[in-house]
């Protein structure tokens, strides 16, 4: 009995140690612990900043008014009349909700933070550049605009805009250096002439004729800045491929007659996704690195989206109000170390060499 | 004779039968790519496999032997596209006659299952992002209709063939020994019942012992199969062990080619005389034969010789081996050698 018994946990220890090598990464990473907590950090952030409108918003959640419930949040404008309230255009939840304070049956449930990224705070008093307070957390901007509601609107917009445009180059980067890689011969050569000339061009001022030609909006930013940010994969897929290609697993999926598209997708590119995992978070703060730099040029998103790079430069302009200043620069700082830390800790698990961490 | 009994001949006897087969890589080179010269891989050679045979190929590096597999499983054309084939590679599969060497990619497909082969180095042959069921199923998904729990069925079988167990279908391929992974390429080969395989020094890589297994599994499963074998070493006692016919290569030409045991103890070619008096032989009783020492280094294949490849380094040679490339002639009943020389002084 005791022998059948070691025997199968013999079988179940070797079904345990049967990992894919990207599992076993995995767990490589999660034992890194800095990095590890700094996915995670940086993941729940940006899950819960899809959720911003019920958090962070000058629309109420839910209002009850004369029997009747509306959703401000997801029905969008409501005239302020509807509500009885003496305001042209749109209700004023927070005045509403103090009016309602005294009135039976009506009630107006604002989000935590009822302070919204587009809100010109100024009309109730002149309060432009008003300080970091329990009100307004980082304080307000020169048009009275909430910096704390900006900035983590911005954060979101920050994000998604490096994460689309980084996937969108690799899409094309990987596939067109795949393919110079596999094929070689004059594919290979004339597509590389082609890059050699395409990556002289000069982005900045491509970009300015762009933008004063056309008034540039979040996805067509992420696709003129793919036009320029696919080159660089395409090194390393082409020498991945070149190298992959003369193994003689390639040779065997050949000659089983398997088809060049299984070839490339299913044989060759898992055997060459080290560089594109290991680059991906430092391509993701270099996209966020050109969006803050094209929005604080001011060639970026147009004006009234929050973006950091925008208010970094309105801070710069108004150096005194200092939380203008530190608020966006300080977020910027602090995602970007999150992202150097889990480009670190994946560079780390992707490591052959056990013993050689920095650390 | 008429054709269809030709044809049924031909059928039990040649499997395929490969004529002056011609494999040229052009380099290019300066700024506008011009082609500045040809490596002559393989150079017009003539050797036909029967059913059930094994034939061994021997020569040293950088002779053509792999090229030479790799033409008979038509995979050089998808890795260098601008490789030059000439000759003809003609497979007989039931009775119907396909070359190799003419074939379109897409008209070839659906004969790859019929020739398979079996490779060198087992670490790179096998895909390291693979499990061993994902890597034999492939050739299956490929061509057979089978459902999952057939595949599943057939994977496990082939596993047993090999000396593996089953239950290691879903391993990858670092946790095998080399013989193992050896063992499984075999199994990936045997997957869709071919009628050749071709094996590319499938043992070199291993150790002695691990040799002895995996070539005696292969005898095994010719045995079990009937398939023929297409073996390519630079062992020479490993050839002898399995080979029923033996072709010595040199420079891209076949320089000998007969029985094994032919070839082995009465090798006439002056460059098998010296392959062979190289080979090890484990008896202490045997008086040391002299061994012979070529001199020089094999010329490359970019700016052969005319003439005899090997009159460079050839004891006999005389000045009429530079004129033509000696073709094979039937020196004894079922034995080829290329050398007029050696024909000459055996007549006089």
């Amino acid at each position: 009995m005791e022998n059948t018994a070691t025997v199968d946990q013999a079988a179940t220890a070797q079904q345990q140690i049967s990992l894919s090598v990207l599992k076993k990464r995995w767990l490589k990473f999660k034992s890194i612990k800095r990095g590890y907590y700094a996915f995670i950090i940086l993941i729940t952030a940006y899950i819960i900043s899809f959720f911003l409108p019920l958090l962070i918003n000058n629309r109420a959640l839910v209002v009850k008014y004369e029997g009747d419930i509306w959703f401000p949040v997801f029905q969008g404008y409501i005239a302020g009349s509807t509500f009885g309230e003496d305001v042209p255009g749109e209700a004023n939840y927070r005045e509403l909700k103090e009016k309602f304070r005294s009135e039976n049956g009506n009630w107006v449930i604002m989000p935590p933070y009822p302070y919204g990224p587009f809100e010109d705070v100024t009309t109730a008093g002149n309060k432009m550049y008003e300080e970091p307070s329990g009100v307004h957390w980082f304080g307000t901007d020169n048009t009275g605009r909430d910096v704390f509601s900006r900035l983590m609107y911005g954060f979101n917009i920050s994000l998604s805009f490096a994460i689309l445009f980084t996937i969108a180059s690799y899409l094309i980067g990987v596939s067109i250096g795949a393919m110079m890689g596999y094929f070689g011969g004059k594919f290979d050569l004339i597509t590389q002439r082609f890059i050699e000339i395409w990556a002289t061009l000069p982005f900045l001022f491509v970009m300015i004729i762009i933008s004063s030609i056309v008034r540039p909006n979040f996805f067509l930013l992420i696709v003129i800045l793919t036009l320029f940010g696919w080159i660089g994969m395409t090194y390393y897929m082409r020498a991945e491929f070149y190298r992959e290609k003369t193994k003689d697993y390639v040779a065997a999926a050949i000659s089983m007659g398997q088809s060049h598209k299984k070839i490339i997708f299913k044989h060759i590119l898992p055997n060459s996704l080290v560089p594109i995992i290991t680059y991906f978070p430092f391509a993701v703060i270099g996209g966020i690195g050109s969006l803050v730099g094209l929005d604080f040029l001011g060639f970026g998103l147009p004006p009234p989206t929050p973006s950091w790079g925008q208010m970094v430069s309105v801070g710069l302009q108004n150096m005194v109000k200092w939380w203008m200043v530190l608020a966006p620069l300080g977020a910027l700082f602090t995602t970007l170390l999150l992202i150097v830390f889990i480009g670190e800790a994946i560079r780390e698990a992707f490591d052959p060499r056990v013993y050689s961490r920095l650390r | 004779m008429n054709e269809q009994e030709k044809v049924a001949m031909s059928d039990n006897q040649t499997l395929v039968d490969v004529q002056n087969l011609k494999v040229h890589f052009p380099l290019f080179g300066g700024v506008l790519s011009r082609r500045v010269a040809t490596v002559k891989a393989v150079d017009g050679i003539s050797f036909s496999i029967k059913r059930k045979e094994t034939i061994g190929l021997v020569g040293e590096s950088g002779c053509g032997k792999t090229t030479v597999g790799r033409a008979l499983v038509a995979i050089l054309r998808q890795l260098y596209p601008e490789v030059e084939i000439g000759g003809s590679i003609t497979y007989q599969f039931k009775g119907k006659s396909v070359d190799f060497a003419r074939l379109k990619p897409r008209e070839l497909r659906k004969y790859r299952s019929k020739v398979q082969m079996i490779f060198q180095d087992p670490f790179a042959s096998l895909n390291p992002r693979m499990t061993v069921a994902q890597i034999i199923s492939e050739p299956l998904q490929l061509h057979t209709k089978m459902n999952d729990s057939e595949m599943k069925d057939r994977v496990g079988w082939l596993l047993d063939k090999v000396g593996l167990q089953p239950e290691q279908a879903y391993r990858y391929p670092h946790e095998f020994s080399g013989g193992q992974r050896q063992r499984v390429g075999i199994a990936r080969a045997l997957a869709t019942n071919p009628d050749l395989i071709i094996c590319d020094e499938p043992v070199s890589a291993l150790d002695v012992s691990i040799q002895a297994q995996v070539i005696n599994l292969m005898m095994d499963l010719q045995e079990e199969f009937g398939m023929s074998y297409l073996f390519i070493a630079h062992d020479l006692s490993v050839v002898e062990h399995i080979a029923d016919r033996v072709a010595v290569m040199y420079l891209g030409n076949i320089v000998e080619f007969g029985e094994s045991s032919t070839v082995y103890y009465d090798p006439r070619h002056p460059y098998s005389k010296a392959l062979l008096s190289a080979v090890p032989r484990p008896d202490p009783h045997r008086q040391r034969e002299s061994r012979i020492v070529l001199e020089g280094d094999v010329p490359t294949p970019l700016n052969k010789p005319s003439g005899c490849g090997f009159r460079t380094r050839c004891p006999l040679a005389e000045k009429s081996c530079a004129e033509d490339i000696p073709a094979l002639e039937e020196h004894a009943p079922e034995h080829w050698v290329a050398c007029p020389i050696v024909k000459e002084k055996a007549a006089g």
